[in-house]
């Protein structure tokens, strides 16, 4: 198991540097003076300036030189300070945010993550509950009905449900606000006698021991959740639904069933374990795609976090941020699949002592 | 009738399927006696497997179902039996070893945890007492350091020690009778023989009865007492082994045993196949079932089907042709 897991560790250094040259050569499609944004805070007034930046950082350097640069960032000549830099974690300036990127992006990020956190839980566990009960009731009328339902989900965008949602219940029926708190709640939040633990409202307003801001927030979370989630889930649905068919043909169940195993028992520990090792990666990969989803979601739902922060961002051409939001994204992405590809080594022994 | 541990009478097993029903076996009687060995022989496909499955209610339904017939153990019928009384008769009283050892494992439990398990249902043992019978069986089958493989997983054994595990855990809650279905098929032949040697060992010390489903007439010989050939979902012939070899009556068990390589082979005899291939039973068969590929063929066969009569003492066949006609034409 170790080995496994040093073998993917060693695997993520080649991942993350195809990814960044491919963000670099992306960013390469930009002029020089466009890039020169990603050193400054402000656009210098005076003109020349500009200019002067250029010299000064070598954007006009060969690519293989900028891309070195990019990395690693660069030495001022006058002052001996080192500027830039993505791997010291500098993703340069947003105009969309007004600060530095991964400030933005660490403001932005709880936001999120609450986000994702309430709609992937439930997802799954109600996903792979009734895959698993379409499984054994194979053919018969729930498995159809579940069926309809997981077609239906799958084939709406996420952006027309989103908005039928709002319409319905925002517009019409008045019983779910967007946004992520309502005045009076934000105003108590942002007050000193307020502690901010994980800036995830729901959870700090149990750590607070405020249930009304709890309930505010929640109210803020249900429609975005249920966007987010009836989509995925519809998804998980038919994944554990097939996988768990096709273990329910397997040999090995004829074996557990002529030990006398009630049906129960033979579902519980000798099909499960097997029909979710498809699943759990398909879980986790859901997860990590509902920051896909979130961009969509949060902008229909007006909620504040990295979703909407992007697409304010790329209607406002700030390609900083794009940028900066992406290599966040693709180290989510890798860091996510390596945790799955643990995962997995954890769940099959056929994996973990190959 | 007490000196009848298993009598199977009749029994009728059908899928339903989108091409339409197939009747995989179409009123199979056969009967086992306390510490008998029984040999079922027959081409693949011709109902041996769905047989053993149907008397302990381990047919999968749908599509399959039992239809007709009657399984009497110790004068029980299984097939009447609830759910919870089958239950109590699977691998507690009969015990099942299954054909490829791989594929009946499960992957992702433990030797230890799967062998183990029947006895945590049928018998109430603690969790340590169970572990200490389950090293004692593996040993018993011949498992090198079984306290230490409890925690390997099927794929780290060889094929041939897996289905040792197999066997250990068939026999576990030390059963009346084990059904063996084609133990050795997926093995090469020297481990073939070590599997045999081991099962007739573990016969003579736990005293079991044997059901050995197999493709390999030659195995058969030296294990099994009495012998039962299947063909399409019907036994034709049922002899003790020793007439069956001596005077094969029915024609596709001559066919059988002519295509069987001899030790004491003539030098330049041909290999005899049967030509043709077994029926696909989308109805239930009016006529003979082997007319089709029969040598023998008389009319009588293609409007009536045979049932078992007897010819000699304890030699029962299904054929309508005349034994001496068989002989002479051989
Ligand atoms: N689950 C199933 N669905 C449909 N048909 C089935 C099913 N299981 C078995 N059958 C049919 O029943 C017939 C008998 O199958 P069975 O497995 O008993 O053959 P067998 O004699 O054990 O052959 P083999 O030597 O290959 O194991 C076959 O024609 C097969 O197509
Ligand atoms: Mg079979």
């Amino acid at each position: 198991m170790l080995t496994y897991i040093i073998r993917r560790l060693l695997l993520l250094p080649i991942i993350l540097t195809s990814v960044t040259i491919l963000i670099f050569a992306m960013m390469s499609l930009l002029t020089p003076y466009e890039r020169a944004s990603l050193y400054v805070s402000d656009i210098p007034k005076q003109s020349g300036a500009l200019e002067g930046i250029i010299e000064k950082y070598g954007l006009d350097d060969p690519a293989p030189v900028q891309y070195w640069y990019w990395l690693v960032g660069r030495t001022d000549p006058e002052t001996g300070e080192i500027k830039g830099g993505v791997l010291r974690g500098n993703l340069g300036w947003s105009k969309t945010g007004k600060g530095d990127v991964a400030e933005v992006i660490g403001r932005r990020l709880p936001a999120t993550i609450e986000l994702a956190l309430w709609a992937g839980i439930p997802m799954i566990a109600i996903g792979v509950w009734l895959g698993v009960l379409s499984a054994i009731h194979h053919n018969r009328l729930i498995d159809q009905l579940l069926r309809v339902f997981s077609i239906v989900g799958y084939s709406i965008p996420v952006f027309v449900f989103g908005l039928l949602v709002l319409l319905i219940f925002y517009a019409r029926l008045d019983w779910f606000p967007p946004g992520r708190l309502s005045d009076w709640a934000a105003q108590i939040v942002q007050s000193n006698n307020f502690t901010s633990y994980t800036r995830m409202y729901t959870v700090d307003a149990l750590l607070n021991g405020r249930l009304d801001i709890f309930w505010d927030a929640f109210i803020h979370l249900v429609l975005p959740v249920i966007t987010l989630a009836y989509l995925n889930w519809a998804y998980l649905l038919r994944v554990t639904r097939s996988s768990m068919l096709d273990i329910l043909r397997q040999d090995y169940m004829t074996t557990a069933r002529a030990k006398g195993l009630i049906e129960n028992v033979v579902i519980r520990r000798h099909a499960l374990p097997n029909a979710l090792i498809p699943v759990v990666t398909v879980g986790a990969l859901t997860l990590i795609g509902l920051l896909n989803g979130v961009v969509i979601t949060e902008t229909v739902f007006n909620y504040p976090g990295m979703g909407s922060f992007l697409s304010e961002a790329a209607l406002s051409l700030d390609v900083v941020s794009v940028l900066g939001f992406t290599l966040f994204a693709s180290f989510i992405l890798v860091a996510g699949n390596l945790f799955v590809d643990v995962l997995y080594g954890a769940i099959d022994p056929r994996i973990r002592l190959e | 009738m007490s000196d009848i541990l298993l009598s199977i009478e009749n029994l009728e097993t059908c899928f339903r399927t989108p091409e339409g029903t197939i009747h995989a076996v179409n009123g199979v009687s056969m009967k086992l006696e306390p510490g008998e060995t029984l040999g079922i022989v027959g081409e693949s496909g011709c109902g041996k497997s769905v047989t053993m499955l149907s008397i302990l209610g381990l047919i999968p339904n749908p599509p399959g179902k039992v239809v007709a017939g009657k399984a009497l153990y110790r004068g029980q019928d299984l097939l009447k039996m609830k759910d919870s009384e089958i239950r109590h008769v699977r691998c507690s009283e009969i015990g099942m070893v299954f054909q490829d050892p791989l594929t009946y494992f499960n992957p992702v439990l433990t030797i230890g945890r799967q062998v183990s398990e029947p006895l945590e249902v049928h018998r109430s043992l603690s969790h340590k007492e169970a572990l200490d019978q389950t090293v004692e069986m593996l040993e018993l089958v011949g498992i090198p350091r079984p306290k230490e493989r409890l925690n390997d997983y099927p794929h780290q054994f060889s094929g041939g020690m897996r289905q040792r595990v197999m066997i250990a855990m068939a026999l576990i809650c030390s059963p009346q009778i084990l059904i063996a279905d084609e133990p050795t098929t997926a093995l090469d032949v020297t481990i073939q023989a070590q599997i045999v040697e081991l099962v007739k060992s573990l016969r003579d010390r736990l005293g079991m009865s044997i059901i050995w489903i197999t493709h390999d007439l030659s195995l058969i010989a030296g294990l099994a007492q009495r012998m039962a050939v299947m063909y399409g979902g019907f036994v034709i012939e049922e002899a003790p082994v020793e007439d069956m070899y001596a005077a094969p009556q029915h024609p596709y068990t001559l066919g059988l045993l002519g295509s069987l390589p001899r030790l004491d082979d003539v030098q330049g005899r041909k290999l005899v196949s049967i030509e043709g291939l077994p029926p696909v039973l989308f109805k239930k068969p009016t006529s003979c079932p082997f007319a089709e590929r029969c040598n023998f063929r008389i009319e009588r066969c293609n409007l009536e089907n045979p049932s078992l009569r007897l010819v000699d003492k304890c030699h029962r066949v299904a054929c309508w042709v005349n034994p001496e006609t068989r002989r002479e034409n051989q």
